[in-house]
């Protein structure tokens, strides 16, 4: 049993083994912020890695990112217990009228999977509840996404909301209308035109 | 006799209805909209009020398919290029549903422009097998919500074909009929002419908007054709099996056919697919596969099997820029839509998955349509065609160049006369600059918006369509 098994348990979609490993490593008294760092979060930056270059699909990425929050779901009293903090809490959801949210979980996921806490807000999101799901969760950072021309807009208005609220949270926005331009122009923090991207910026906006 | 293709066997047709039944009664499909929930309820369907999940039961739909009309005709601003559905071939429907334009000068890759919608019309008026325009997207502009208004009538200003829209908002609804009513010269002449549809798309998997599907229930009374266009991307949105994918897809467009022909029966419906297939390295929705093709093709027959007009999606590609991919993508996905004969196909114009508008495609895009409608005549067998007294005459060796049925056959129908095709000698082509399908497109575009529009609208009614538009500037601030 090592630390290595749970990172390859998780490469290897072992979704029915990986909580007895963990619990194995814990048993054994390895470090917790050594398993949660070597073995979970490091195989999913592995996973994130084959999934940028298209050697993993979707469904492998999305059972891979399940297989790491069931060792999660082990670790985590021991993390609340040695007071280690998640990397950091993401708001996410699609923004109001629009219902496309494919992408939006896509993107949910894989910031899962690079160790973030994800709240995932769901479809036809209004400005007012990403505020208060960013203040309610101290949240660092916001993923928007759109769709349509017609709910882009809803975008820049979140922007200037957050602006003023002063909550300090950094938005990033996507979406296959959306491009680097429009988020320049909204002064959005970040764009990108796909999931992996969007872990890459979360990583920049929040360092660890 | 014409070339047939054919997806599903008979089997497998009524296999698809009884699955479709099968969810629709026993899964459900969920309403967002309180309105619909109620029609269902009131029509028969056993209704979870909680859930918003209406389960309908197989009299619904026999009903529903009752009413539904099964020929109609979606008017042509010129009454010339009017479409009467079913069509004995297939005909096209611009595909103006995205975002970005590729710039003709530049090739840049950019936000569409009004200006761009506009001249997408143009071209695509001149093509021989249009039939229908979706009006393009704009981002934004200084005035968002007129935008659809303001795209909607200036594709009637530069289009002589039907218009076709994804409706927005139930406000905009007046100022479209009063625009139709402009340029009809009367108001009773709107609802008889049907210069104007909708598409609706249901939410993969198996649900109805809200707010969308209470406007399309505002509108109904208009009499406005309904494109039911369900979406399901088999595994992402909808099951991993074409199987199942096209039998949910087709349980969606039944409930869309139920709400509508119970909401208001004898309601005009086009029954359509756009189904995708899923890019597993990037969860993408994919139309340019051969697995879009065959599943909007089986539905296609689906239609049929229920004797309702007909559009598929086809002539797609998930290529970025013009070129190969975007032509054998385009010509794969067109080819089983006519064998099988689709009344319309959606999808000329566009680049990376209904994206990108592109000029020049909707000049190949004819290309491929007039291949495959050629293809799809086959050969013709009538006595006219037996031309065994040539073959007497010229005998043994000779030639056919000189006989009259050379002359006259030529030109006609049976052989196809490529536009964009180079055809000459080597050296020929090289004299005359080695042009290729899509440089030649290129120079049909620049010619076609050099020259005046052959069909405007008179001076005053555009005067009347621009002050609609003023109107609805102010209106809708
Ligand atoms: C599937 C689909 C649907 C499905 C959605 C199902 C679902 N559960 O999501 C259904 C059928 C329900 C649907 C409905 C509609 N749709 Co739709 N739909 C699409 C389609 C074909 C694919 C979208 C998709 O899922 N792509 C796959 C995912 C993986 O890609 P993605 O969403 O772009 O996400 C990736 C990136 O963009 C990025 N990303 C996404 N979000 C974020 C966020 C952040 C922060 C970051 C950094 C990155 C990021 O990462 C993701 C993963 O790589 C697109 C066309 C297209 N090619 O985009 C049209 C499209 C978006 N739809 C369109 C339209 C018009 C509609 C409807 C209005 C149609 C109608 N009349 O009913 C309705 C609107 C419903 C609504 N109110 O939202 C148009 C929009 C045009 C416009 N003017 O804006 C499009 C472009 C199609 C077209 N050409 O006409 N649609």
């Amino acid at each position: 049993m090592s630390i290595e098994d749970i990172f390859q348990s998780i490469l290897q979609l072992k979704r029915g083994e990986i909580a007895d490993l963990v619990q194995a490593e814990i048993d054994a008294k390895t470090d917790v912020g050594a398993i949660l760092e070597q073995g979970l979060i490091n195989a999913m930056g592995e996973v994130g890695n084959q999934f940028s270059e298209g050697r993993l699909f979707v469904p492998e990425m999305l059972r891979a990112a399940e297989t790491m929050k069931i060792g999660l779901e082990v670790l985590r009293p021991l993390l609340v217990e040695a007071d280690i903090k998640p990397r950091g809490t993401v708001i996410v959801g699609t923004v109001k009228g629009d219902l496309h949210d494919i992408g939006k979980n896509l993107v949910g996921m894989m910031l899962e999977g690079a160790g973030f806490t994800v709240v995932d807000l769901g479809v036809d999101v209004d400005p007012k509840a990403f505020l208060d799901a960013a203040g309610e969760n101290r949240a660092q950072l916001v993923a928007m996404s759109a769709l349509l021309t017609t709910t882009m807009p809803v975008m820049a208005d979140c922007v200037g909301r957050f602006k003023e609220a002063n909550l300090g949270a950094r938005l990033i926005v996507g979406g296959a209308p959306v491009n680097q331009d429009f988020a320049i122009k909204i002064s959005a923090d970040g764009y990108s035109s796909d999931a992996p991207g969007a872990v890459e910026l979360a990583k920049n906006l929040v360092p660890a | 006799m014409r070339v047939q293709c054919q997806i599903l066997s008979e089997d497998e047709k009524h296999r698809v209805h009884a699955e479709s039944l099968k969810i629709l009664e026993q899964v459900g499909v969920k309403f967002l909209s309180q309105r619909a929930l109620k029609i269902m309820q009131d029509n028969g369907a056993k209704v979870d009020q909680d859930a918003g999940i209406a389960k309908i039961p197989a009299e619904m739909v026999e009903q529903a398919l009752k009413t539904a009309p099964k020929s109609f005709v979606l008017g042509g601003r010129d009454p010339a290029r009017d479409v009467a559905l079913p069509r004995p071939t297939t005909g096209y429907v611009l595909d103006l549903g995205g975002v970005f334009t590729r710039d003709f000068k530049t090739g840049e890759r950019r936000y569409a422009t009004l200006q761009d919608n506009n001249d997408a019309m143009r071209v695509f008026d001149e093509m021989e097998l249009s039939s229908v325009v979706w009006p393009h997207s704009m981002v934004e502009g200084d005035t968002p919500n007129s935008n659809a208004i303001r795209l909607i009538l200036h594709s009637f200003m530069n289009s002589s074909l039907h218009v076709q829209d994804e409706f927005g908002e139930p406000e905009e609804v007046p100022y479209i009929y009063e625009a139709m009513a402009a340029i009809l010269g009367s108001e009773d002449a709107v609802k008889e002419r049907k210069l104007y549809s909708v598409t609706y798309c249901t939410l993969a998997p198996l649900v109805h908007e809200g707010g969308m599907c209470n406007a399309y229930l505002d509108m109904i009374e208009f009499e406005a054709p309904i494109l039911i266009y369900p979406m399901p991307c088999t595994g992402s949105t909808g099951p991993c099996s074409l199987f199942s994918n096209i039998s949910m897809g087709n349980a969606e467009a039944l409930s869309s056919l139920v709400l509508f022909q119970m909401a208001h029966p004898g309601t005009p419906l086009i029954f359509g697919d756009a189904s995708g297939s899923t890019d597993f390295a990037s969860g993408g929705f994919l139309e340019g596969s051969p697995e879009m093709v065959l599943m909007t093709a089986a539905r296609g027959e689906m239609a049929r099997f229920y004797g309702l007009p007909n559009t598929q999606q086809g002539c797609q590609t998930d290529a970025k820029e013009p070129g190969p991919q975007a032509v054998m993508e385009k010509l794969l996905t067109t080819m089983p839509l006519v064998l099988s004969g689709a009344d319309l196909v959606q999808g000329p114009g566009c680049l990376e998955t209904s994206g990108l508008l592109c000029l020049e495609q909707i000049v190949v895009d004819e290309e491929i349509g007039g291949l495959c409608n050629r293809m799809r005549e086959g050969i013709d067998f009538d006595d006219a065609r037996n031309l065994f007294d040539d073959i007497a005459e010229v005998g043994p060796s000779g030639h056919f160049l000189m006989q009259d049925s050379t002359l006259e056959a030529c030109r006609s129908d049976e052989f196809y006369t490529p536009k964009l095709f180079d055809r000459h000698t080597f050296e020929r082509w090289v004299d005359l600059g080695r042009s290729d399908t899509y440089s030649k497109a290129r120079e049909r575009v620049e010619e076609i918006l050099a020259t005046p529009q052959k069909n405007p609208l008179p001076d005053d009614v555009i005067g009347k369509l621009d002050e609609i538009m003023r109107r609805a500037d102010e209106e809708l601030k």
